[in-house]
């Protein structure tokens, strides 16, 4: 036990992935989880506090929190997740070409990012639910919007440095084409800094999902978002403050496990290389909407 | 001058000197005026222009800068304002004398002639007034000298005198080009003293006001978009008066609160659902009567709302000289609706729960706006109840702008949950919503009956053939739901108890009751 | 130097005409017809279409997008729909109150990401730099328009000491007032500035906390400290301030970074604590589908961001000689 591998001596690593992997694993097995049909009313039993029945009480509809905000892990985290894959794919691939071609293709393209980047997040969120109407996927497809340009930049960053390694250099010597170059010897070496920067950005979109249901761009009811309970929960702030504490405190807590996991894996990736590249961007997990 | 707070105390020195005020000042039991009033609202003034205001802020900020031919009481009762009495020769002619020596804030006077102004620039379809649709009986307008004005009607038109009290504005002023929707000029009781766009409007007393001078020598509109942090300003003291809208769990505990003095009231709006009859499914008048079987409305009311609206039971409201109790909706009753919805062919004939005929399954949406959670919260509910009966309900939410003008007013909604406000004659949220083609039947409904009722009832100079009229309409409405009235709204208003004035609330949320003495 | 921050400025050009087009193209899009929102629920069709002729909306979508080109090319961003005032005048009305909260945030959440940050670095593995971390992580966490109304419950409801919305003088008016010798009006606007520019800075305050513990943390692993350290030498004082000169360039260049961020929170804090800038006439404008606004400030914002970025990469190269500018 005197020496163990470097990912299990770094605490936040271990921290976050429990923290993830719990709510995750809620969020898989929600339909054992929840201990009340997530979407049974009951109008005589609103605003219950915790109890043994309810064990974190009710919401403004007497529907069980705890089934709720299990639910809701479903809904938040698969917003967080297609949103993030989006953005990361998209990303990688603009931030890959503008890197490697350069020239006009990279003066193009980061036009382009410096376009969406120039965006307030928020306003570009919201104009984009507005235009295509609430939904998972279009809540997503617009965190898609905001959010690739981080990828973009901090793809594009590295892929200059590792255009220019030798291993690259003698990949092309040898007559290898720019899409094996790219997706073989360049990609498989920016994926550190990918994946960090996509697990805080998961945090991101679970944050930029509720902040879009408080403006009134969330999904609508009766999908169990914890937007939404927390937007309605900070109505109800003084009569049952435990709506706005338990979703906020699983905003919170979701948010939390994916930042510790990303600074875990920045640790225990690469730690220099990625600091550099991603300090330069919009950190993701750093992004308030 | 009073305690109250005014802008420029520093509230962490308030915090430490709090007591020593308690203390060492008595109540300002005997002052009679009040230095500075600070109101809160809800949104900023689109306009200052009477003429063309549309949002509460800019009707309750012109009721003070402006004054109209009538005053309506907050029983809604015209009368005399700047015209002190009126006559009305035949049905289609209406005359009326102005007061003496009348003048705007600015002190030039006000005459016939800016009256006459004031309503042809209404009429005018380039000016684009949001509520011309309300004055289009009026034929023309003539000024007979200084102080008398006459209107001649194309037809008989019982309302108008409930929409008389828009303001007059200043027609050589106007014309000179001065911009009143930004620098108003009226002949109100107030004047505008500064305008923080976004932020906060400022009146001052017009020292040329025509009647007693206000008591309040300041107010200050306040605006706070979020409701729950616009009565948490009250209770910070940093407001002294907040009205509609609010939300019911904030008037629950304001109400109980003896700092606060308190005026609950019915208001003059309606929360109802809109069913598009242009849509197949609710084509018949069977079918959208089966769904209004599923609106719980005790629930909705007295959950929901907490209690602050009340239960509506048809398209008049109980304040008005129209109302009649005989008029009943169909109430709330799951098995009678699912056996309404067999009798018109729909059974769960799969046995997934979802009642279907011919193959398809009965699927509805119901839509409101997300601005208001309460009324997000009355569609969800309803989504929960609809479901329990075996329809595939969905809702659909978006930003006012998406649901109201680019959705229900294309007749594209099915079951649209929204209000009318300000109805101070039953007219107003009848005739053009629910007569065949009215500009505003976004639904597509048509009942020659209810065609000739809302006719006669807008025409017919005598109130209780009126209200005859009304209530004709109103039973054929609650039996074939074009409209299913959900609530009457209640009105609230909240002021800190230890103000030195009077305060008499009006449905409408104007402040006249306020600065002005009694 | 110069050539390089003309064409940083010059990159400007392609970023404004891109957020033009985008701006315009979503507003094209989104349903919701400004003519019928201004006009309200009880105007006819006829009444918002001939309102819609006369502001210009029935025009095919090029004429338009070119008129609104022509426009800008003159200085003139074209005027407020439900204003009616030029939409220039409006966003400069605006614009101090959102750089003060932003600055404001910027300031408090710098003394605090910094202090904690030290404080962690120098306590390396304790309760304090655990705390601290927590703290960061916490900050990071929660979104700001929760904390804002916690805060505003717990300070301005419940405990009364400040006011829960709405601003004080403009701290320019407050600072001149200071230098007549007139505390109360900076005071009185400071309490006014406090709860949303904590509510906004808490998020920023964690990002750099983190940042500075970490590359202070870098130094103090350098040789000569460890070499130091491993004498039994406690790193002397100069150390330190190395340390903190080192950990405070990166903070520089995050610092323009976070300003877009602040920016962009300013959205949500000033719509709950009713701070007349530009984030609450942003959602308002949104609200009401006012274009010609809603161009104006989203233009607003993407300059005012660009701008501090290259201002801070322009400082970054003063401070730091080892970087180049190319």
């Amino acid at each position: 036990m005197r020496r163990l591998p470097p990912a299990l001596r770094n605490t936040s690593l271990i921290v976050g992935a429990v923290i993830v992997l719990v709510i995750v694993g809620l969020a898989i097995f929600a339909p054992l989880a929840a201990t009340h049909d997530v979407a049974a009313m009951n109008m005589r039993a609103r605003f219950q506090g915790p109890s043994a029945e309810h064990w974190l009480g009710t919401d403004n509809f007497g529907r069980d929190l705890w089934s709720r905000m299990v639910w809701g892990a479903r809904v938040s985290l698969g917003i967080a997740l297609i949103s993030t894959l989006g953005a990361a794919l998209i990303g990688t691939v603009v931030g890959l070409v503008a890197g490697y071609f350069g020239g006009w293709v990279d003066q193009i393209l980061m036009r382009i990012t410096d376009v969406f980047l120039g965006f307030p997040a928020i306003v570009l969120a919201l104009a984009i639910v507005a235009v295509l109407g609430p939904g998972v996927m279009n809540v997503a497809l617009a965190l898609v919007v905001v959010f690739w340009t981080e990828y973009a930049r901090v793809v594009r960053a590295t892929t200059l440095v590792l255009r220019e390694q030798a291993y690259v250099q003698a990949a092309r010597a040898m007559g290898a084409g720019p899409l094996r170059i790219l997706f073989r010897e360049i990609l498989p070496n920016s994926l550190g800094p990918i994946i960090v920067l996509a697990s805080l950005g998961l945090g991101t979109a679970v944050i930029a999902e509720s902040a879009l249901a408080f403006l009134g761009f969330g999904l609508p009811p009766p999908a169990p978002t914890w937007g939404w309970t927390l937007s309605y929960g900070t109505g109800f702030m003084r009569q049952a403050p435990w709506l706005s504490i338990v979703s906020g405190a699983a905003i919170m807590l979701t948010v939390l496990g994916f930042n510790l996991l990303g600074d875990g894996l920045r640790d225990v990736l690469d730690p220099r290389q990625l600091t550099r590249a991603a300090g330069k961007g919009k950190t993701p997990g750093a992004q308030t909407p | 001058m009073t305690l109250r707070s005014t802008p420029t105390r520093s509230r962490l020195l308030a915090a430490t000197t709090a007591i020593a005020l308690a203390f060492g000042a008595t109540a300002p039991a005997s002052a009679e005026t009040l230095a500075q009033l600070t109101v809160g609202t809800d949104v900023d003034a689109g306009t200052l222009d009477p003429r063309l205001a549309r949002d509460t802020t800019a009707f309750r900020v012109a009721d003070l800068v402006y004054s109209g031919l009538v005053q309506l009481t907050p029983d809604l009762e015209p009368v005399p304002e700047l015209a002190e009495s009126w006559d009305s020769p035949d049905p289609q002619t209406i005359i009326f004398t102005l007061r003496e020596g009348l003048t705007f804030s600015d002190g030039a006077p006000l005459t016939s002639e800016d009256v006459v102004f004031t309503f042809e620039t209404i009429l005018d379809p380039d000016f684009n007034a949001p509520q011309r649709a309300l004055y289009m009986p009026i034929d023309s307008i003539e000024a007979l000298d200084e102080r008398r004005v006459q209107f001649n009607l194309s037809m008989p038109f019982a309302p108008l005198l409930s929409y008389l009290d828009i303001g007059i504005v200043p027609k050589a002023l106007v014309e000179s080009g001065h911009d009143i929707a930004l620098n108003p000029v009226g002949a109100g009781p107030m004047r505008l003293a500064s305008w923080d766009r976004g932020s906060r409007i400022v009146l001052e007393a017009n020292p040329n006001f025509w009647g007693d001078a206000p008591v309040v020598e300041r107010v200050t509109m306040q605006i706070i978009g979020n409701n729950t942090a616009r009565a948490q300003a009250l209770e910070a003291g940093d407001l002294d008066l907040i009205q509609s809208p609010l939300a019911p769990q904030d008037i629950s505990r304001l109400s109980r609160d003896d700092r606060f003095g308190n005026a609950i009231m019915s208001g003059l709006g309606v929360t109802y659902l809109n069913f598009n009859a242009n849509d197949p499914l609710l084509a018949d008048p069977a079918m959208r009567r089966a769904f209004a079987m599923l609106v719980d409305q005790e629930t909705i009311v007295n959950d929901i709302y907490e209690g602050v609206d009340t239960i509506a039971n048809g398209v008049i409201l109980p304040s008005s000289w129209a109302f009649s109790d005989e008029i009943a909706q169909p109430t709330f009753d799951i098995e009678g609706a699912v056996s309404a919805f067999a009798e018109l062919g729909w059974t769960d004939s799969t046995g997934d729960g979802f009642l279907d005929r011919d193959g398809e399954r009965l699927s509805v949406t119901l839509a409101t706006h997300s601005e208001d959670p309460n009324r997000v919260q009355s569609v969800e509910y309803l989504q929960a109840i609809f479901t329990m009966a075996g329809i595939d309900a969905q809702v659909r939410l978006s930003d006012w702008p998406s649901f109201s003008t680019g959705y229900v007013q294309q007749s594209e909604h099915q079951i649209a949950l929204l209000g009318w406000l300000n109805i101070v004659d039953p007219d107003r949220m009848l005739f053009g919503q629910l007569t065949t083609d009215g500009p505003l039947n976004w639904g597509g409904y048509s009942n020659p009956e209810v065609d000739a009722a809302l006719q006669e009832g807008r025409a017919s100079l005598d109130q209780e053939a009126r209200a005859a009229a009304y209530q004709t309409a109103a039973a054929i409405i609650a039996e074939e739901v074009p409209y299913y009235i959900i609530s009457f709204q209640g009105f609230q208003l909240f002021y800190n108890a230890d103000l030195p004035i009077e305060v008499t609330a009006s449905p409408r949320g104007y402040l006249r009751g306020v600065v002005l003495p009694d | 130097m110069l050539s390089y921050t003309l064409r940083r400025l010059l990159l400007l050009i392609p970023m404004g005409i891109g957020i033009v087009v985008v701006t315009f193209g979503l507003m094209l899009l989104v349903p919701g017809d400004p003519a019928a929102v201004l006009l309200g629920q009880e105007a006819s069709a006829e009444a918002v279409a001939s309102l819609r002729r006369s502001l210009g909306l029935d025009n095919p979508w090029y004429v338009q997008l070119w008129d609104y080109f022509t426009g800008l090319l003159r200085g003139d961003m074209g005027v407020s729909i439900f204003q009616n005032q030029a939409v220039s005048a409006i966003i400069w009305s605006r614009l101090g109150a959102t750089i003060e909260l932003a600055v404001a945030a910027l300031v408090v959440a710098t003394v605090i990401g910094v202090a904690l940050g030290v404080l962690a670095a120098m306590r390396q593995g304790s309760w304090i730099d655990t705390g601290a971390m927590l703290f960061a992580q916490l900050g990071v966490s929660m979104p700001v328009y929760w904390l804002g109304l916690l805060l505003m419950l717990f300070f301005a409801v419940q405990l009364g000491w400040l006011p829960s919305i709405g601003r004080g003088a403009p701290l320019t008016e407050a600072f001149a007032d200071l230098f007549r010798g007139n505390v109360a009006t900076l005071q009185h606007a400071l309490t006014y500035l406090l709860l949303p520019a904590l509510a906004l800075a808490a998020n920023s305050a964690a990002v750099i906390s983190r940042l500075v513990r970490a590359s202070m943390l870098e130094v103090l692993r350098e040789d000569f400290v460890r070499t130091a350290r491993a004498k039994g030498l406690r790193p002397p004082r100069v150390v330190w301030r190395h340390a903190l000169r080192n950990a405070l360039l990166p903070v520089l260049s995050v610092v323009g970074v976070r300003f877009g961020t602040l920016l962009g929170g300013a959205v949500l804090t000033e719509t709950i604590f009713a701070w007349p800038g530009l984030g609450q006439l942003t959602i308002a404008a949104i609200s009401q589908r006012d274009l010609p606004l809603i161009q104006g400030l989203v233009l607003t914002f993407a300059l005012l961001f660009a701008l501090v970025n290259l201002v801070v990469d322009l400082l970054y190269a003063v401070v730091d000689p080892r970087i180049r500018l190319d």
